[in-house]
This record gives C-alpha cells, structure tokens and sequence, in this order.
C-alpha cells in the first residue's frame, strides 16, 4: 500500500485545465532554444545541431507528458478540521494545514489561468514551511474553497 | 489606565491630517476624546544618537580609503592639512544633514499605549501609522547600544508575529522609561490590570549566567575557528613547501572575516543571563551593546538544542527558540534574537528547557485536561528528563523512540539510528545527528502544520521524511527517513493530537488562564472583561 494513499481520505483532483497551463507555460522557453538550434543546424550545418535540437524536444516531449501526471497527481482533501494537500510524482509531498493555524488565504490567477478558468487557492499559516498551495481550481471551487476555509479557519481560530 | 474599548480602535482626527503643527501633539495637549491614552514621542536626543552611526560609517570608510592608498602607494602616507579641512568638512556637513533628516523624522514620530495596541506613527514623506495589538505581543526587548547606554537611554523593540520588519521600534526612550513602558506593556498583555501608568516590575530570578571562560571555550571551538585553524597550516605547509611566504598574505582577510564574526558573537553572548519573571523568560547579554528580551510564557513556539561534535567533550549545549516575530531578524539586522543560551551544561540545559516550555514538565500547567493530572504520578518531569536524556545523546529505538528502519542506512549510514522521534502527551520530540548532535522539541499545540516528503531513492526503500512546521525560526524539526507507512500514520495521529492540544490550550493574555497558578514574583491575576 502507498503511504501517501492515506485511509479514508477522499482526494478531490484539480482540473484538467492545469495541465494546458502548464504545458503553454513551458512552451515558449523550450521553443526558443528549438528554433535557434534548427537554425543553427541550417546555417552552419553539422550534425551536432540537429542531435542537440533533437535532445532539447526529447527532453521537451518528456516535460509535455509529464505535466498529465503531475497534476493528476495534485490532489486535495477538506475534513472536519484541517486540509490535506499532496504533490508531486518523483519528489512526493503531503502537507496536513490545520483550519485553525490558517492565517489567510490568497486566491490567485495569471492571465493564463483566467484565460483558461482558473485559479490557484494558497493558504498561509504563520509557518514558512507549510507550503499549501492549490493549483488548478476552477474560479467558483477556488472562490468557494476560500470562502469555506475562512469560515472554518475562523470558527476554529488559535493565536499562534 | 483602562480606556474605552470603543474608542481604542479609532484612529483620532488629527492623525490624519498630514499637520506641521507638532506642539499639538505634545503629551497630553492634543489628546483626543476624554480617556484617550496620550500621543507621545520619543527622546529628543533621538537624532543624536542616531547620527552617530553615520559618523563612524564615514570614518570607517575614510580609513580604509587611506588604508589602501597607503597600501597601492596612491596617495601620501600622511594625510595633509588640505586634506584632513576637506574630510573634517565633509564628516561635519554629513552628520549635520544626518542630524537634520533625523530631526525632522523625530518631529514626524509618536507613540500611543493603551490597553487595546501599541500606535507608531512615523515618516516624512511616506506616512505609516502601524499599530501592535497587545494581546498578540510575542516577545519585549530592550536594546541598548553602546552610545545609548553610556548616556542612559534604550530602543524598545515589540515583536509581533508579522514577520520580518514587522516589530514596532520604539528608539529611543529614556532607560527608565523604556523598562517601565516594558513592564506595563507585558502586564496588559497578560491580561493584567493595575492602577495608573506604572505596572509593578515583575521580579526576576537568575536561573543561568554563562561563565566567561566557558563562553570563551565554546567559541575557540566552534566551526569557524576550526576551519580557520586548519587553513591556516594547510597554507603554511604550502607556503613552505612551495618556499612561497607571499602566499601567507592571503590569510589576511580570512584571519580578519573569522575574528569579526568571533567577536560578534563574543560581544553578543557575553554576560549571557537567563532569568525568569512573573511576564515571562528574560534574556540579559551583551558586551558593548546590551539587549534584555522578554519572552511571555507561552511564546516560545519551538526549542531546539544543539551541540557540534567538539563540544561533546565538554558537554555542552547550545540552545534556540523559534519565536513568532523573532524569525525575520538577521544578523545584520539586531543579531541572532533567537539565540536562547550561546552555550550551557547539560544540566543547565535540561533546566532552561523545562522553563521554557513549562507545560511539558508541570502537571498543574497541564494544557490537556484529559487525562487528568494523575496523583498516583508523583514527578510527571522524571519522565519527561528521561526523554530528554535519550534524545540528547541516545541511539536506537529506547526509551520508545521511533527511529528509521535498518534499511535507511544506505541513505544515511552515519546517523540512521539516531534519527528518530518520539511522541510524548505534550510534545513531539526530534533527533538527529551522530557527529553534530541535534533535538527539537515542539509542544503539540505550538504545531502549525505537518508535512511528509518523499524523494526517488524514499519511495525505492519505502522511507519517508516527516516536518513539523513551526514559526520562522532556527528550529525546522524533521525526522528523516522513517518508515513510510509509520510516518503516514504518525503524520494523522499528531495532526490529531495537535488539534486536541491547541483546543485545550491557554488564552493569548496567559494571565487569565484560570489553570495557571499564580506566581510567586507576578501581582494576582486579575481577569479584565476582554474578548473571547
């Protein structure tokens, strides 16, 4: 059994979209060298241009595929008084944030996101470690996670 | 003085006007609404002794532009009379501006204590009215730099946890005013009320000085000496062996950049006092610059103490707390404020702990009220010491420690059994090092949030590393390598017990705790109609 498959414990998924946000995001600095390699490999000639603009969309190709899993690997889970979070395939993380430790939450989204619908919901506790971050959220779940966890943060609030 | 709880939050009228008429502020003559606690300011000698530093920058400064002149051969070995008229004129007309600025930003600056917050209005062009809500008071310090405290004045310092730069600075004031603004801020903080402007001074007793040539010894064998040690033959031999002496020169800087920073810390940790008082743990030190920090029970929010390989013979320890507030703070910025003790005795370390984080030793401060303090129980600390023992120095699963599996060794083979943690009813206790010794203790209801992190070569061996968050700070406790599914458990397990432990736990003013005996130095707790 995995560890990080915690018993009963219901993982919402982030949405799919993520996965385009992320995949446009890492387009245009991987095209770049691309397209400088062709042309080198063009101009100059040589065969050691286009086995580098090879390598550079192999390497690409791997990062395009890998956004798919790594955000079907994102998920989220709200129980009665604290929030799990949990990242990542290679380097996997699990962040349990009490409601009652939330100093404020932050909803963000860069013209990207909006561009695709959606958001990314932070919660900051007085901790630099806990590291909550949700990516991926369509604009009504992020609007009515922040509202949800603010209401629990505050029923459960806790000075420090 | 108890002000009206409606009128404490309102900013008064005349802040906001942008007013060149200072007078109107002074003491109590521009006072707002009848009961309106007074607007102050601080010292005038303020700009004065902040000048100072900008004198000793540019002298330092035209030193060392000498200094490599005379070096480079740039320019005379002495300064002529020109020359010195031109530098004298410069450093005059450098502090006279300095002086000015000041002046003006003392003009801008006032202060308002009442019982709600602490109000710090500041800054010529871009205003910033900041205001410190007591009840969320983390740490008092009063700061006392050479200058200062020659001629008998301090900066006050009120830490709240916003971060870095988000204390309220209060330099500076008269000595004694600044201890009375102390005493009166933490009493309100605890919830205390008394009559008039003073609060009784909570009487402090010494639990610790640090002896000097203790301190002494645990700096000629920290890191730092070490390393400069072993350059400095490693360059004689090739100095030596390459018949080179030019090569001893570049010892130079390195030799200066280590007795800076052993000095730094010298003059920090000299006289090094820990006591402890009716508000709270007291922190007395410094050579040059003194600092006395105030840290109310409760606050300290982790312990870490830690000892590098070449004290171990000595056995000594060095001592860190995580306090909300203090976290942002760098060393070029005040010091280290998080230092507990530069160096103590085991003993000496065992006791300061228990002080610092009295609920984990006290049945009668218990946080948790089940189970009850049991009376069959007589000594709840013996069991707690012990645990300290073994985290302190021990190795593999005794004592009930939770350590890596044999399999960790291959990721760590030096110190796999000596990672480990251990779950008491009040704190989470964590190890870790086998050359450099290392404990973190965080009380339960301290626990901001948990994490579990597990890389490639982990998750090949089923381990996993588990984090207790706290505050900005020294203190990050981790326990690598654990069995992944232990860890997991133990991850749910103390999310639930932190959760158990923060429901039971003190209000933010400690006073009003009905579980906390009174203290023998603290006046009578005595509840105000505060909020809930």
């Amino acid at each position: 059994m995995d560890a990080f498959d915690l018993p009963d414990v219901a993982w919402t998924p982030v949405s799919p979209r993520l996965v385009t946000a992320r995949r446009l995001a890492l387009l245009l600095p991987a095209l770049v060298p691309l397209v400088a390699l062709v042309v080198l490999g063009v101009v100059l000639g040589g065969w050691w241009w286009w086995a580098g603009a090879a390598a550079w969309a192999a390497w690409g190709a791997w990062l395009w595929g890998l956004q798919a899993r790594q955000v079907r690997a994102v998920g989220y889970a709200e129980r009665e008084d604290d929030l799990l979070l949990r990242k990542g395939i290679v380097f996997r993380t699990l962040v349990v944030v009490p409601y009652g430790r939330m100093q404020y939450v932050d909803v963000s989204a860069g013209p990207l996101d909006r561009w695709l619908g959606i958001a990314t919901v932070q919660l900051h506790t007085a901790s630099a470690g806990s590291d909550a971050s949700i990516p991926g959220l369509v604009p009504e779940e992020a609007a009515r996670l922040r509202d949800r966890l603010a209401r629990r943060g505050e029923s459960r609030l806790a000075g420090l | 003085m108890t002000s009206p709880q409606a009128g404490a939050e309102a900013e008064p009228g005349q802040e906001q006007e942008p007013g060149r008429e200072p007078e109107q502020v002074q003491e109590q003559a521009g006072a707002g609404p009848a009961g309106e606690a007074p607007w102050r300011r601080l010292h005038p000698v303020t700009p004065v002794l902040r000048s100072w530093r900008v004198l000793v920058v540019l002298l330092v400064l035209y030193g060392q532009q000498r200094g490599t002149d005379a070096v480079t051969g740039g320019g005379a070995d002495v300064p002529g009379h020109l020359e010195l008229l031109i530098a004298l004129g410069v450093l005059a007309g450098a502090v006279v501006v300095s002086v000015a600025v000041s002046a003006l930003a003392w003009r801008m600056t006032r202060y308002q204590v009442d019982a709600e917050a602490v109000r710090l209005h500041t800054g010529v062009l871009f205003r910033q009215q900041r205001s410190a809500r007591l009840d969320r008071l983390q740490a008092v310090d009063v700061v006392q730099p050479l200058l200062a405290r020659l001629l008998g004045f301090a900066e006050l310092r009120l830490e709240v946890a916003g971060g870095s730069g988000s204390d309220v600075r209060l330099a500076y004031l008269r000595e004694a005013d600044a201890q009375r603004l102390r005493n009166a801020l933490l009493a309100r903080s605890a919830g205390l009320s008394f009559e008039g402007e003073d609060a009784p001074e909570a009487v402090d007793r010494t639990v610790l000085e640090v002896p000097l040539p203790r301190l002494l010894g645990s700096l000629a064998l920290s890191g730092g000496t070490i390393a400069l040690a072993v350059f400095l033959v490693a360059l004689a031999v090739a100095a030596v062996l390459a018949d080179a002496q030019v090569l001893l020169l570049g010892a130079g800087p390195a030799v200066l950049g280590v007795a800076a920073g052993l000095w730094t810390s010298f003059t920090r940790s000299a006289s090094w006092r820990v006591a402890v008082a009716g508000d709270g743990l007291r922190l007395r030190h410094g050579l040059l610059e003194t600092r006395t920090q105030t840290v109310p029970p409760g606050r300290v929010q982790a312990v870490r103490l830690s000892q590098p390989l070449l004290w171990r013979r000595a056995g000594w320890w060095k001592l860190q707390v995580n306090v909300a507030g203090y976290g942002g703070a760098s060393p070029s910025t005040g010091g280290d404020s998080s230092l507990l003790v530069p160096v103590a005795t085991r003993s000496e370390a065992e006791e300061v702990l228990a002080l610092v984080l009295p609920a984990l030793l006290d049945p009668l401060r218990d946080p948790l009220p089940d189970p009850l303090p049991d009376p069959a129980q007589p000594d709840a600390g013996a069991a707690f010491r012990r645990d300290v023992e073994r985290g302190l120095d021990g190795v593999g699963e005794d004592g009930g420690w939770l350590t890596a599996p044999r399999r960790a060794r291959r990721l760590d083979p030096v110190a796999w059994r000596r990672h480990g943690v251990l779950v008491t009813e009040h704190a989470l206790l964590v190890r870790r090092g086998r050359l450099g010794r290392q404990l973190d203790v965080v009380p339960h209801e301290r626990t901001q949030s948990l994490g579990l992190v597990q890389g490639p070569l982990q998750r090949r061996l089923g381990l996993a590393t588990l984090a207790a968050h706290s505050t900005p700070g020294p203190v990050s406790p981790t326990a690598a390598h654990l069995d992944a599914q232990v860890a997991a458990s133990l991850l749910q397990e103390q999310a639930a017990r932190a959760r158990r432990a923060r429901a039971a736990a003190g209000p933010e003013r400690w006073m009003e705790s009905p579980r906390t005996p009174p203290t023998e130095a603290g006046p009578a707790p005595h509840a105000e109609p505060g909020e809930g």
